[in-house]
């Protein structure tokens, strides 16, 4: 018994002695600022302090954190918690940012919100006033939404040349575009696919048609879409609004076309799925390294259980329809 | 005992996922048994997509094999003989995976746009749920003249 007693005995002490050189998770960077000075300038103030109550700890330089955070070891987790979500969005930059990208964060954000990947749930457990309301995210949503009306134009705003630019022919082995920087080549012809879905992404103001190939269409049919069988593709084209008379929106500029390649044992290490984009006419392939793929899987994870697929597809062929 | 085991293999497998998710298909956006179409558009190959915001409504402009090709080389309309364009329109719905976004809910009509051997391209909507033909569809004309200023949408 007295061993125990004993043993105790030094943990404690252990355990007070920690207390001096764990990280203080408030001064990451050395830049602490205790003032609850406003970071959002352009960001109405109810707006930002929902913001502030239930991310800030993490996501910007004015953490407001409780006791129990700053205890050894708890610190460790915390001080990494904001160090990996400051990387990840970091709301004291906000200012220097240009306005749409504010917009696109903001819209990311509050998709997080809503997919329950954000605040981490983790921290909610101890923290429960930081988990949002739904009156708090109905004031997120109304606040977002106001950020991006659509304009109409009078006329048409671009002029037509009588002949639309060639598209290079399916099945083309030399396309003369570079591969994405993860290995992958460009896939020609996906325009002749079929069309599984449209969205309309009143977000940023494009607008995209989903097309899939001949296996995935074929697993649409079948009702074998989850997952997605080997050899399934789908490329996704982005087109500016482009507003004109009568209200109507048509797609004006090529943004962008992806692509998502099921192969589950070639691309094991990125969910099954090669991934790849082609921005602007001239085709620049997207993405600094090859790691680049992260940055597309951490948006699609919260349909991880639909094998990473946003889009619920139409069905290209006639169905029955149960009685 | 051998309850309490059979439950716990039980609900590993269950946590592990050797539970079978059905698939996830749009079924009321698309073509079924019961609409009265000639053809399905939705096995066609798509020209361009439009949106009418004021509506709720988004379209996609789709043409058979003849269309698309004309489509895709020419923007004068002039389209050949034999060629069928379908401009299918759905109401839309908001995304539920992605605030930001709207995408399709249902069918709203189909118009279909035929251009015969001669004369004038014939102009047909088909509408209601499930789809029937409309006998005589009123705009038939500034409808015909819109499908026909679409044009194919860029891209390299
Ligand atoms: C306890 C700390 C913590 C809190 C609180 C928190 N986050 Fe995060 N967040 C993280 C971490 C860590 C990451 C990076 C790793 C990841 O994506 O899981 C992150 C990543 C993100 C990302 C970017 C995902 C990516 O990597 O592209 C967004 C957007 C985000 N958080 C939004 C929010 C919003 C909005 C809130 C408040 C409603 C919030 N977070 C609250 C820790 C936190
Ligand atoms: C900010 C979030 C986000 C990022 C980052 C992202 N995606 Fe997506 N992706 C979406 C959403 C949302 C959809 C659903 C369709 C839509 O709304 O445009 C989608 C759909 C797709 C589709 C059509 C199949 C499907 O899942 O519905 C492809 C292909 C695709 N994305 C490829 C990529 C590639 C490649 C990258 C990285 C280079 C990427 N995405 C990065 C949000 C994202």
């Amino acid at each position: 018994m007295k061993k125990i007693g004993f043993i105790l005995l030094i943990l404690l002490a252990c355990f007070t002695v920690a207390q001096f050189f764990g990280p203080d998770p408030e001064n990451i960077s050395g830049e602490k600022s205790h003032s609850r000075s406003k970071l959002l300038t352009n960001v109405p103030d109810h707006v930002e302090n929902i913001l502030r109550n239930s991310c800030f700890d993490c996501h910007s330089s004015q953490p407001d954190l409780s006791w129990f955070d700053r205890i050894t070891p708890a610190n460790y987790l915390v001080a990494s918690h904001i160090r990996e979500g400051r990387e990840a969005l970091d709301f004291s930059k906000w200012d220097s940012l240009p306005t749409p990208q504010q917009n696109a964060k903001l819209y990311y954000a509050l998709n997080k919100v809503l997919a329950g990947e954000m605040p981490l749930p983790s921290y909610t457990l101890l923290h429960r006033d930081a988990e949002l309301t739904t009156e708090e995210i109905r004031t997120l949503k109304t606040y977002i939404n106001s950020l991006t009306p659509r304009k109409y134009a009078e006329r048409e705003t671009k002029t037509m040349e009588n002949k639309p630019p060639e598209m290079l022919p399916p099945g083309k082995k030399d396309t003369g575009i570079a591969p994405s920087p993860n290995g992958i080549n460009y896939v020609p012809g996906y325009r002749d696919w079929k069309v599984i879905s449209t969205t309309d992404r009143f977000d940023n103001g494009s607008m995209r048609i989903i097309y899939a190939n001949d296996i995935a269409v074929e697993a649409i049919r079948s009702g074998h879409t989850n997952p997605w069988p080997d050899g399934s593709i789908f490329a996704k084209t982005a087109w500016k609004q482009q507003p004109v008379k009568d209200g109507v929106v048509r797609t004006g500029d090529f943004i962008q076309v992806e692509f998502m390649i099921k192969d589950s044992r070639k691309y094991r290490d990125t969910k099954g799925w090669g991934w790849a984009r082609w921005r602007g006419d001239n085709l620049a392939p997207y993405g600094e390294n090859k790691n680049f793929a992260e940055e597309c899987i951490t948006c699609h994870r919260p349909v991880e259980n639909s094998d990473y697929v946003f889009t619920t597809p139409l069905n290209p062929a006639i169905f029955t329809k149960p009685e | 005992m051998k309850t309490l085991k059979l439950i716990f293999l039980l609900s590993i497998t269950w946590l592990t996922g050797c539970s079978f998710s059905p698939s996830n298909i749009n079924t009321d956006a698309s073509v079924s048994t019961e609409d009265r179409l000639p053809e399905n558009p939705l096995a066609e190959k798509a020209i361009t997509s439009s949106i009418n915001p004021a509506k709720g409504t988004m379209s996609t402009l789709y043409g058979n094999q003849t269309a698309y090709a004309y489509a895709g080389a020419n923007r004068d309309k002039q389209y050949p003989k034999g060629s069928i364009l379908f401009e299918v329109t759905w109401k839309q719905k908001a995304d539920s995976l992605w605030f930001g976004a709207n995408i399709p809910r249902e069918i709203f009509s189909v118009e279909r746009v035929f251009f015969p051997e001669k004369g004038k391209p014939v102009y047909e909507l088909y509408i209601g749920n499930p789809l029937r033909k409309k006998a005589e569809p009123v705009q038939s004309v500034k409808r015909l003249a819109f499908i026909l200023s679409e044009n194919m949408a860029p891209s390299p």
